[in-house]
Parts: structure tokens; sequence; C-alpha cells
């Protein structure tokens, strides 16, 4: 019998948090994309977790997807967060708040 | 395998939109400085095509839903009018920008496709039925908003709005992708109406769906900037280039309130009750503290920031009634929403004229001698946002007034007429500017402002639009579809 | 120690072993070790869909995430160069209020999961791979193509941003 999918579950639950947890706290632009890579990835494991337990391919499908949007976020982030370093030497969130209203 | 059910008609416009798109991107290789106009004719081309083929096929679809590929996508009332309002958007917005990237010398061929490209993604979230179709597209409309507010790369705000508006979309999108993953576990499919399907069997509702519908709740107010979710919204608005702020002020709204309403009434029907509670107490917080918040601006851009949280926060008590009165007012009040803050970002765009400087109130003082139309224009359009009479806003108010309290919620009522009471303050401290003080020390008569071509069309569109709307709101009568319903 | 054991002990290294690498790419103080710990994470995970008979997405997920995602971090990390200094990775204040949030999540997840009863795992179909590319291109065609556009505008953000005016 392969390992029940609640343990799956839980252990998605424990990584998102872990994410959320990591975007709140770190002010490194990199360091919270990093957060937020861990997050998605979390919600991959549970489609292929249910898609396992329910016998079909579709959660499967649906990750592709996740997968393609996370590549398209990666690739205009660090676009984003090199640009700014050319112009400013620190890329640490809260030193980045010159716009502070 | 059967091939999917597979029916372009629905997608005409966004395939029109998407080569539109490609071949102005092709155009920017040749087309630079003053030939740029073809850019913007082109674009605009496009996005009219796109619109008469909409409402062309709107004609049947209107009364019947159109479903396709085994109801991913659907062509119906609501996709269509916030699909034209998208369209609507998009040109309004190239008018807006055309003046500004001449003279801050931004690439248009890559600006403009950018603007239609996130119109592409408008028009597939309105659209979609189905959990992925709607990541998808949310996600067009996030990445080409994120790039288009680093536009300015010069200017080091820019770079930071973007930074931060990427850093909170991604993780709204964490939520967005997780909650799905819940709901997904929870009914064993991701299409809404599959999903309703399941739900209408008694009991079927498990916390698990709760939750999932919860977390997916946290990534619309992200995107809504429903406050507690509303951090980055002041930020990202004065950092971004004007005409851009303007854009995603009003596109998001649109499209995000289309496709919010969609998967809330057609997926989630049978949790009514839960799904109103929350949106009920976020439109208590957001309608009270981005009031209140804007008081204490003296950026107008950051001011208008908090008042579109404000008036999400309005917006939402239709949501909440869910009820053909509902839809018809969410529909209403996104399109006097339009018209008047996209008017008013024309202003503002006008006035802080090259590097994006002027835009803190004082340099609105005086404003009437220096451009008698500017000052007119923003006039109206502030009231029309505070909804004194005449104006769309009014008429949107009233709708969403209504429709709340038919709906039950007589306190969310209360709060929207004393919030808006609090928010005429700081629409009219703009207009006192503008007229009443003269500036303290009186330098060298200030040089009249010069409105460029484009931008008055657009604040001629807009100041039509928003009395013709407030007149006579029955205008939209077939396609908003519940308009006379208000007058029973 | 019969087939199901073995899976089982399986289960838990990789478990054990991605929470701890979670944790890691959050905890460190360095920022070049939070981008090896992130993809340690992903192989981990990869292993997982292996357990969980997804064989194409755990080589899916080997090749895009750690080939291709980690590797933009990591030029993302060289390119800011102070990446390498101890205090790379700055820690705000409002960690109270990040634990209440991430805790409050947790708390009420882990309640709604336990004890939520759940199907035992079937037969995965055999053909799973084939299956999943006539399902990408059969009722999936159109998620298929706005993935496409959605590409499109990743790659002309990344260039018009990246581009030295």
């Amino acid at each position: 019998m392969i390992a029940p999918l609640s343990y799956y579950l839980i252990l998605s639950a424990v990584l998102f948090s872990i994410g959320v947890v990591g975007v709140l706290v770190r002010r490194n632009p990199l360091v919270m994309f990093m957060s937020i890579e861990l997050m998605l990835n979390a919600a991959n494991l549970t489609f292929v977790a249910f898609s396992r337990y329910f016998n079909t391919i579709q959660g499967q499908i649906v990750v592709f997807f996740i997968l393609t949007i996370a590549a398209a976020e990666v690739v205009v982030g660090l676009a984003i967060i090199v640009s700014i370093f050319r112009s400013k030497a620190t890329i640490d969130v809260d030193q980045v708040a010159s716009l502070k209203g | 395998m059967a091939p999917a059910q597979v029916d372009f008609v629905p997608l005409i416009p966004t395939i029109v939109v998407t080569v539109t798109a490609l071949a102005v991107l092709l155009l920017g290789l040749w087309l630079r400085g003053e030939q740029g106009i073809w850019l913007a004719a082109v674009s605009i081309a496009g996005l009219v095509a796109a619109l008469v083929f909409l409402l062309g096929l709107a004609g049947p679809a209107v009364s019947e839903r159109r479903a396709a590929f085994d109801g991913m996508i659907v062509a119906d009332n609501l996709s269509t009018f916030f699909g034209a309002v998208a369209l609507v958007i998009a040109i309004l917005t190239i008018l807006l920008s055309e003046h500004v990237l001449l003279i801050e010398r931004f690439s248009q061929g890559e600006y403009y496709a950018l603007v239609l490209l996130t119109t592409v993604g408008m028009l597939v979230l309105t659209a979609a039925t189905d959990l992925i179709v709607l990541i998808l597209g949310l996600e067009i409309l996030s990445i080409s908003l994120y790039v288009l507010t680093g536009f300015a790369r010069g200017r080091l705000g820019s770079e930071e709005a973007a930074l931060k508006y990427f850093l909170l979309g991604a993780f709204a999108l964490g939520f967005l992708v997780y909650g799905s993953a819940l709901v997904y576990g929870a009914t064993g499919t991701t299409t809404f109406g599959q999903i309703a399907n399941v739900l209408r069997a008694p009991g079927a509702s498990s916390p698990l769906l709760l939750i999932g519908l919860g977390l997916l709740l946290v990534g619309f107010g992200f995107k809504l900037s429903f406050v507690p979710f509303h951090m980055w919204t002041p930020d990202v608005y004065e950092g971004a280039p004007s005409a851009v702020t303007g854009f995603m002020a009003v596109g998001t709204k649109a499209a995000v309130f289309g496709s919010l309403l969609r998967i809330l009434t057609e997926a989630f029907p049978a949790l009514r009750a839960e799904w109103a509670a929350v949106l009920w107490l976020l439109a208590i917080l957001t309608m009270i503290l981005g009031n209140f918040a804007a008081i204490a601006q003296r950026n107008v851009k950051r001011m208008l920031a908090y008042s579109s949280i404000a008036q999400a926060g309005y917006i939402v008590l239709a949501v909440i009634a869910a009820d053909p009165l509902g839809r018809a007012g969410v529909m209403f009040y996104v399109l006097a929403y339009t018209f008047m803050n996209l008017g008013a970002f024309a202003v503002v765009v006008a006035v802080a004229d090259r590097g994006d400087v002027g835009t803190t109130l004082d340099h609105y003082v005086g404003l009437a001698r220096r451009s008698p139309i500017l000052a007119l224009a923003m006039g109206v359009f502030m009231l029309s946002l505070a909804g004194v009479p005449p104006t769309a806003g009014f008429m949107a108010k009233l709708f969403v007034f209504t429709a709340a309290v038919r709906a039950g919620y007589v306190d969310l009522a209360i709060i929207g007429v004393l919030t808006s009471a609090v928010a005429t303050f700081y629409y009219l401290r703009v207009i006192v500017a503008m007229y009443m003080s003269a500036p303290a020390e009186e330098p060298a008569p200030a040089p009249a402002l010069r409105v460029p071509g484009p931008l008055l069309a657009l604040l001629v569109i807009a100041l039509v639009a928003t009395f013709g709307l407030g007149i006579f709101p029955a205008v939209t009568g077939d396609l908003v579809g519940g308009t006379l319903a208000l007058a029973k | 120690m019969n087939a199901d054991s073995y899976v089982a002990i399986a289960f838990w290294i990789l478990a054990i072993g991605m929470v701890l690498a979670a944790y890691a790419v959050v905890a460190l103080p360095r920022i070049i070790h939070s981008a090896l710990a992130l993809v340690l994470f992903f192989f981990q995970i990869a292993g997982l869909y292996v357990l969980l008979r997804a064989e194409f997405i755990a080589a899916v997920q080997v090749i895009i995430y750690v080939g291709a995602v980690t590797v933009l971090f990591l030029f993302a990390i060289m390119l800011t160069n102070r990446s390498y200094a101890p205090d790379s990775n700055p820690a705000n204040r409002q960690w109270i209020a990040a634990g209440v949030v991430s805790l409050g999540l947790l708390g009420t997840l882990l309640a709604t999961l336990g004890r939520q009863t759940w199907p035992t795992g079937g037969q995965v179909p055999a053909n799973a791979t084939v299956l999943l590319g006539q399902l990408m291109l059969g009722p999936f065609i159109l998620p298929f193509e706005i993935a496409a556009i959605l590409l499109l505008v990743a790659m002309v953000g990344a260039i018009v941003i990246a581009r030295e005016s």
C-alpha cells in the first residue's frame, strides 16, 4: 500500500506555510521569490497527489501549466530584479522603499 | 481521447487582438519617433475590429451561453460586456499614452504590444470558466502589467514599483494555485460547471473546499487590492508611469471583478453564505480604510490609488448581492469607473508632463488659470468619483447600494454612504486647489498647459460618458441586462 | 521488508529531506546557500512524483525547475554580487506577524486535511505518458494555446526590461 494521501497533503501544507513565512520574513527579493517557488511546488505536489488517488491524469496536466506559469514568472521577475541592481547597489526590499509616501 | 469540442467563435476577439499585438511588435522595428502614430493607429484599428467581432458575435450569444472547449471558455452576457469594457479601456489607454511615449522616448512598438497583450489577458480572464484558463489569463494580464510598470527604466521609482508589483502578484499566484489544488481535491474537477454540479449534491461542501475557496479569495483580494491585501497598491500606483497607472487601475479592476463575479455565481453558488460573509468583511474594511487613508495623501497618484481601493470596496457590495441586479450593478459600476478614472488619469498625465514629476497637490494649485479645460475635466471626474448627482459615479453608487439593500445588506449600504461622504472631502480638495487657492508667491505667470490632441479626445469621450451614464443609465440597458430592474 | 515498507521508507526520507530543504531556503543567512537548498528541494519533489507514479512529471520537474529555474536564480545571484556577503539575506522585523499568519494557515490546513477520509489509491493507467500527450492536445488544447501566448508575453517582457536602453 503506498503512503496514504493525507501524508502528501500534510507535507504540501507544511511546505506552503514555509513558503508563506519566507515571503513575509525575508527582505531580499530573490529569497522571497524562491519562497514563492516553494508555494507553487507545494500546490503542484497537491495536484499530483490528488490526481494519483483519483486515478486520473487530469491533475498532472494542470501541473504542466503551473510549470509554464512559474517559468514565465521567473524570467520576468529576475529580469526586473537584475535591472534594479544595475541602477542601485542593494536589492533589499526595505531599502528599496524610496517610494514610501 | 475525444478531441475537445473545438469552437473558435468565442475566441475570435482574443485572436484578433493577439495578431494585432504581434503586428505592432514587428512594425515597431521600423516605425520610430514621430511615425509611432501609425503604431497607435494599427493598435486602435485592431481593437475596434475585435470590438466589432465581439458585439457582432454577442447578438445571439447575449441571450444563450455558448460554451466551447468542454466548458473551459464561454461567450455569454458577462464575457461580452467585460470583453467590450476591456477593449474600450485599451483604446482609451492608447489615446492616453500616445503623447507620453513621444516625450519620454519610450519604445512605442513594445509599449503598444504589451497594452494589447494585457487586453488579451483580460479577454481570456473574463471568458474563462475553468480554473487553469482563469489563472493563465490572469498571468498574461499580470506579467504584461509588471513590465509596463517598469517601463520608465531611467527612473528608479518605476523599477521599484515593478519589483513590488511582481512580488505581490507572484505571492497572490501562489494562493490562487494552492486554492485551485484544494478545490480540485474536494471536487475532482477544475471546470466551474462541474464544480457546481458536484456541489449540488447535499453535504458535498467539505472543509477542504471552504479552505480552497478561502485561498482563492485571498488571491483575488491581492489582485483587487482589498484591504488587508492592499499594501502594495499606493507604492506601485505612484511609481509606475501615470499612463500605465491609469490603465492598471481600471483594467485589472474590470477584468478581475468580471472573473470574480463569474466564479462565485457559476462555480460556488452552493457556498453563497460562506463567501458572502468573507466578502462582507472585506467590503467593510476596504471601504473604511481605503477612504480614510486617502485623506492623508498629498500626492494625487497615491490619493487615486487609495480611491481605487475604496471604489473596489463599493463594487464588492454588488458582488455580494449576486442576484441579477447585483450583476448589473457590478457591470454598471465598472463601466462608470472606467471612464471617470481614466479621465482623471488623463489629467494627471497632462499635468505631470515630462518625467512624470508633477503629481503632488501643489502642482494642481491654480490649474484653472493654466489650463481651464484640464481643470474643468478634473473637476467633473472628481465629482463623479465622489458620487455627486448628475454624474455616472452617482448612478453607479446608487445602483450598488440599491443592490446591497435589496439583498438584505442594509449595514453595508449605510457604511458605503458614510464613507462616500468622507470621500467627498479628498475629492473636493483637488477641486479647491485647482480653482480657489492662488499660488502663494506669484511666480512668472505659469505657462499654459498644452493638451495634446489624443489626450483631448480621451477627455471628451470620458466627459461625455460620465454625464451620459449619469443622466440616462438605461442606455446600457440590454447589455447590462438589469439596469431597468433598478427602476422597479 | 516487502515492497510497501520500501515505499514508506522512501517517502519518509524524501518528506523529511524536503521540509529541511524548504526551511533551509528560508532560513539560511547566505542567499547562495538558499539557492542550493532550493535545488535539493526540487530534486526531492521529483522523487516524490516518482513515488506517486507520475514519472513523466518528475522528469519534467527536474529539467525545468532544476535545469532552468535554479540556473536563472544562480545567474541573478551572481549578477547581484553582494549575495556572498553574510548579511545578504536580512530578515525584516515583522516575523511575529508572519509567524501568526502562517501558523494560523497551517493549523486550519492540518485540521481539515487530517480528518478528511481519502479514497485509497487504485491502479494508475499504465501508459500515463501517452495519455498525458493525448490529453494535452485533446481537451486541454485551449490552455495549451493560451500558455503559448503567456510565454510570448514573458519573453517580450524580459527583453524589454533587461535591454540596455
